[in-house]
């Protein structure tokens, strides 16, 4: 083979963070800034929910993801976050978009015999 | 020129090893009506061949620290297979070098083997107009792994990159703008991923009530073609070539192993 | 041995082997070689089959594994070493020591000239033809045939031939392989089809323009390798690769046929055959084939119930349900009964009968009647076909009671006539003479013939008593006239008397009831009461008809206020007279059990859902009790079938014959019965082939099997011909 030697890759090449404290910091900035725009983003969008609301779903998204400790996930996930604030902030998103955060559509699935049967002819 | 050069350099280092591909190519060759048979087939050149490995070589040569592997497929496709932390040398050695002078960037782009340590290998696409070649690099990485992003060397990686973000999630450091470009805001996943189902997760639909476009997850009640790829030649197994082995293949498990 | 090809069977007895038993043909096995592979074949095995044994198979067309070797297509050519030609492997004998050369160069420019001649003369219109996908010899010419053509000249061109509603004929891309004709002649027993003209003439057809008359056209169109033969109602609908398909059974009559459903946009778009050796072989009778339409026309797809003005009015689940708890609540359990028909599954009718008994009702009846005097159907080997349908290639003797098996169920005449060809299986027939497709006894059409032959002074009694292994077969009919108990004592004895002056061994089973609908197995392995006379005698306040569409009951044998509910999948006979219908699932749209006439508990699949709101029966059954507040404890298919269990281990053991014993004290408890055999004769209820097609909810709502009964009637002109291309 005309293959010549390579060298061994390094252990674990961090994204931005090289620990966690410094993950979390990031993390931190990332809600603070998210925090900050849901207003303007609830007036801009002429979202039918309030602030509070808002507020509250960005909240649970955040916490949705509290039990991811490596710091690469962690930056990974801030980037797409980040991301998402630039599409929400410039307006490339639009009310659908938003909302979906939201489930609004959503029905349960049934679950007892007689909803099931009411419902389709799903097993 | 590029063929001196090479040439000059054949006469310096002699090949060196004798599972070098091209020397299969060689035996292959051996049948001079076989190509007439075979319309389908690409004739090969064998001197055009011969430079390739050299120029191979040269580089590999040159840029011990970054290249893992040389090799010539399909007869005369140069790839250079490289470590991840190379790229912006090679890349900017290919583009600027005397000999080279790939200064276009054809295609980048990226392919999925969820089975490999890292999964994903990008490859980018180099064209020189100066000597009217092209060479593939390759290199690979993983989901968390950034890459280096080429777009201080071509300007045409921008938008590429975005692209390989976009389908697989491979995170291009220092890129200056890498953010969607194919999929809808919101989108959740990669959809080039392997592991991406064919259906997505959400299926989006117009609501009457809430009066716009809403997203739900995919339900898969609805009857979408099945195909059957039960092949009809299973039937006579015996009769079948057996596929050829890939070469690609054995080169990334080298790379995996060191 | 005994199901070996003719062919196989006849160079056998040439070559001197035996061929009784495999175990003494082992010494004798020859070893010859398939590519320089070794393989152990028996005397006679030709060169084809060897290959099979060595994991090879040779390509061909008109070999067919059931049908007789015609080695007329040569497209099996292969090499065998040290020889100056090839040859056809399908009609070749092996011999010891040869070595079968399957891929060398020779055996291969052979299938390429066999190919090239072929294609000579076939069309090349692939794109618009219905085999496309599935063609024989399409992947064939794909994996040895030429990739250019030397052929300049034209192309001979056959005009088609109308051989009825269900196949249709574009003659051109016939290749004369003869399947079909073999078929005809060897399996369904019609010599309708053949070849006229000779050479680049030649032309296979039915002479005379007339329709291929039989009840198993349907399988020429699987056997035929090209596009020569295909479906008429299928015609340009889908294409294969685009179908789903499911493995399902058949329930259009009793011997359960395993079949494939193939669906594309929640539709059924064909019935195929599926291999199963002890039931239908790989094929399948024209009205399980082609009566699919039938489940798309007629559809009972929302619940109804019928207003002050005796309209059906659409309602809702919720209404019709509540409606139905409503009234089996207020009534007392005396005053319940149901009835069940001939397509129910077990899931239904174990529903059905726990519903209730819940109420504390215990009137369950099927529309099918069977004799209850003497042991009835407490004892299971009374109603069953004990020898099993693969049996009778085995028997010597069949004696026939009151049956026309090749419309009741044509795949297992179709069996006899393998048994008759095969091995001179000598049959007798007691009832109106009727064409089968092979020739028998008749004994006479009055009942009273059984009593001579039980008592052992008719002159059928001596055959009978030589038989070495007899089987009586008596058809559900014989046994629903209003002497069926003596009827069914008499053959009882008959079969007793064989069997002990037989002297075979306690698993060779004699007594064979044919049943012909799906259900009455199942039905009776639960308890439900054949037949519907209890209804009669104590008319009900609530009856409820679960499928119930043979009409053996009318308003007018039921008191004014009766509240009738109908659930099932056809608006046919049963629905028109109820005040309240529940749409039910038709076979391609539920999981469920059915037990054919053997015993053998088989499960359809899910290919389509229910149309509308048309729901599982057995889900029905269960929510009107959930209604009700006497919730049925299950609530998935499996809670359903652990129940089945509970009732009845063999329901749910899957494609596995329950052997049902005591014929001996069958036959005791049946000379109890003190019924008198009446003087009418024995007329089976399906005589001629126009009385085969449309039996049943499904099949009297489908058009093609209207349209063959319109073609047997008036002729295959009758009916008019799609634009062919």
């Amino acid at each position: 083979m005309m293959a010549v030697a390579g060298r061994g890759a390094a252990a674990v090449k961090p994204i931005f963070s090289r620990d966690l404290g410094e993950a979390k910091r990031r993390v931190r900035e990332l809600y603070r800034a998210w925090y900050r725009e849901v207003p303007n983003t609830v007036h801009l969008y002429q979202l039918d929910i309030t602030v509070r609301q808002a507020r509250d779903k960005l909240r649970e998204l955040f916490v949705k993801n509290a039990h991811v400790t490596d710091p690469r996930v962690i930056d990974m996930l801030v980037i797409k976050g980040k991301m998402d604030l630039q599409e929400t902030i410039h307006v490339w998103k639009q009310k659908t978009h938003i909302m979906r955060y939201f489930h609004e559509t959503e029905t349960p699935r049934p679950k007892d015999f007689m909803s099931k049967f009411y419902a389709g002819h799903d097993p | 020129m590029l063929a001196a050069a090479l040439r000059g350099l054949a006469r310096r280092c002699p090949p060196r090893g004798a599972a070098a591909p091209g020397v299969v190519g060689q035996a292959r060759a051996a049948g001079g009506s076989a190509a007439e048979t075979r319309p389908t087939v690409r004739p090969k050149n064998e001197v055009e061949q011969k430079q390739l490995c050299a120029f191979g070589e040269y580089v590999a040569e040159i840029l011990p620290k970054y290249v893992q592997q040389a090799q010539v497929t399909c007869f005369n496709e140069l790839e250079l297979l490289i470590h991840p932390d190379g790229i912006i040398p090679v890349l900017t050695f290919l583009r600027d070098h005397t000999n080279a002078q790939f200064k276009s960037l054809a295609d980048l782009t990226a392919v999925d083997v969820p089975s490999r340590q890292y999964r994903f290998e990008i490859v980018y696409n180099l064209l020189s107009l100066r000597f009217n070649s092209r060479i593939r690099v390759k290199t690979y990485t993983d989901e968390l792994t950034p890459i280096d992003s080429a777009v201080s060397v071509h300007k045409a990686a921008n938008w590429y990159e975005r692209e390989v973000w976009d389908m697989y999630g491979v995170f291009f450091a220092n890129h200056p703008d890498l953010r969607r470009i194919l999929t809808d805001y919101g989108f959740e996943g990669h959809p080039f991923r392997k592991d991406f189902p064919l259906s997505g997760y959400v299926e989006v639909r117009y609501d009457d009530e809430v009066k716009r476009v809403v997203a739900e997850p995919v339900e898969l009640s609805q009857e979408f073609r099945k195909f059957d790829l039960n092949s009809p030649w299973e039937t006579f197994p015996a009769y079948r070539a057996a596929p050829e082995p890939l070469k690609i293949e054995a080169g990334a498990k080298k790379e995996d192993a060191k | 041995m005994f199901r070996l090809p003719a062919v196989r069977r006849a160079l056998a007895r040439a070559s001197g082997a035996c061929g009784r038993t495999t175990a003494t043909a082992a010494s004798n096995q020859i070893e010859v070689f398939v590519d320089g592979q070794p393989v152990l074949v028996n005397p006679g095995t030709t060169v084809l089959q060897a290959c099979e044994k060595a994991g090879i198979q040779i390509p061909r067309f008109c070999y067919h594994d059931r049908l007789s070797v015609a080695g007329n297509c040569r497209m099996c050519l292969v090499e065998i070493e040290k020889a100056p030609k090839p040859v056809a492997a399908c009609a070749m004998p092996v011999m010891k020591g040869w070595n079968i050369l399957t891929n060398s160069e020779k055996s291969r420019k052979a299938r390429e000239g066999v190919m090239e001649f072929l294609l000579a003369n076939h069309p090349l219109d692939c794109p618009i033809c219905d085999q496309g996908g599935e063609c024989d010899l399409q992947d064939q010419s794909m994996m040895f045939g030429s990739d250019r053509s030397r052929f300049r000249e034209g192309k001979r061109a056959v005009e088609d031939k109308n051989i009825g509603p269900l196949v249709k004929t574009i003659m051109t891309r016939c290749i004369q392989c003869t399947r079909c004709i073999r078929f005809a002649s060897e399996v369904a027993g019609v010599d309708d089809l053949g070849t006229t003209g000779r050479g680049n003439d030649m032309q296979v057809g039915t002479y005379v323009e007339k329709m291929f008359m039989s009840e198993l056209s349907g399988n020429i169109i699987d056997i035929c390798p090209v596009g020569a033969l295909t479906s008429k109602p299928y015609a340009f609908t889908a294409r294969p690769w685009e179908t789903r398909k499911v493995e399902s059974i058949d329930v259009l009559d009793a011997l359960g046929s395993n079949i494939v459903v193939s669906t594309r946009t929640g539709e059924v778009m064909r019935i195929l055959p599926r291999l199963h050796e002890d039931i239908n072989e790989e094929w399948i009778s024209d009205k399980t084939r082609f009566a699919y339409d039938g489940l798309k026309r007629q559809r009972l797809t929302q619940p109804m119930i019928k207003n002050e003005k005796g309209l059906f009015v659409y309602a809702s689940w919720e209404d019709v349900l509540t409606r139905v708890a409503g009234v089996l609540q207020a009534v007392e359990g005396k005053d319940v009964a149901a009835i069940v028909g001939g397509l129910v599954d077990a899931e239904a009718l174990i529903a059905l009968k726990d519903l209730l008994n819940r109420v504390n009702s215990d009137t369950l009846c099927t529309e099918e009647i069977f004799p209850t005097d003497g042991a009835g159907t407490d004892l299971r080997s009374n109603y069953l076909l004990n020898t099993k349908i693969a049996g009778v290639e085995e028997a010597d003797v069949l004696l026939l009671v009151g049956t026309n098996p090749r419309f009741e169920a044509p795949l297992f005449n179709a069996r006899i006539r393998k048994s008759w060809l095969h091995n001179d299986l000598h049959v007798a027939l007691v009832g109106s003479p009727v064409n089968l497709t092979y020739t028998y006894d008749h004994l006479g059409e009055s009942p009273q013939i059984l009593q001579d032959i039980a008592s052992g002074k008719h002159a059928f009694c001596k055959v009978l008593d030589q038989a070495k292994k007899p089987v009586v077969v008596v058809g559900s009919a014989a046994l629903q006239r209003s002497d069926g108990a003596a009827i069914h004592a008499a053959v009882s004895t008959i079969a007793q008397n064989a069997r002990t002056k037989s002297g075979v061994g306690s698993d060779w089973k004699v007594m064979n009831i044919l049943h012909r609908v799906a259900s009455q197995v199942a039905a009776l392995d639960l308890g439900f009461k054949p037949g519907v006379e209890a209804i009669r005698k104590n008319p009900p306040k609530v009856l409820y008809l679960l499928g119930a569409d043979s009409g053996c009951i009318t308003r007018q044998d039921l008191p004014k206020d009766c509240f009738i509910i109908y659930q099932g999948h056809h608006g046919d006979v049963g629905a028109p007279m109820a005040d309240i219908i529940l749409p039910g699932a038709a076979y391609t749209e539920k999981a469920a059990t059915y037990v054919n006439t053997e015993g053998r508990a088989q499960q359809t699949r899910v290919a389509v859902t229910p149309p509308g709101m048309a729901r599982e029966d057995w889900r029905i059954i269960r929510a009107v009790s959930e209604m009700a507040g006497m919730t049925l404890p299950y609530e998935n298919l499996d809670q359903i079938r652990k129940r089945l269990e509970e009732v009845s281990p063999n329901l749910v053991r899957y494609d596995d014959v329950e052997e049902a014993n005591y014929f001996k004290q069958a036959n005791e408890l049946s000379k109890l019965v003190k019924q008198q055999l009446l003087a009418d004769p024995l007329v089976p209820p399906q005589l001629t082939i126009k009385d085969f097609y449309m039996t049943d909810s499904i099949s009297r709502a489908s058009q093609t099997m209207a349209k063959c009964v319109k073609a047997v009637v008036e002729g295959a002109h009758a009916v008019e011909e799609p634009a062919s291309c």
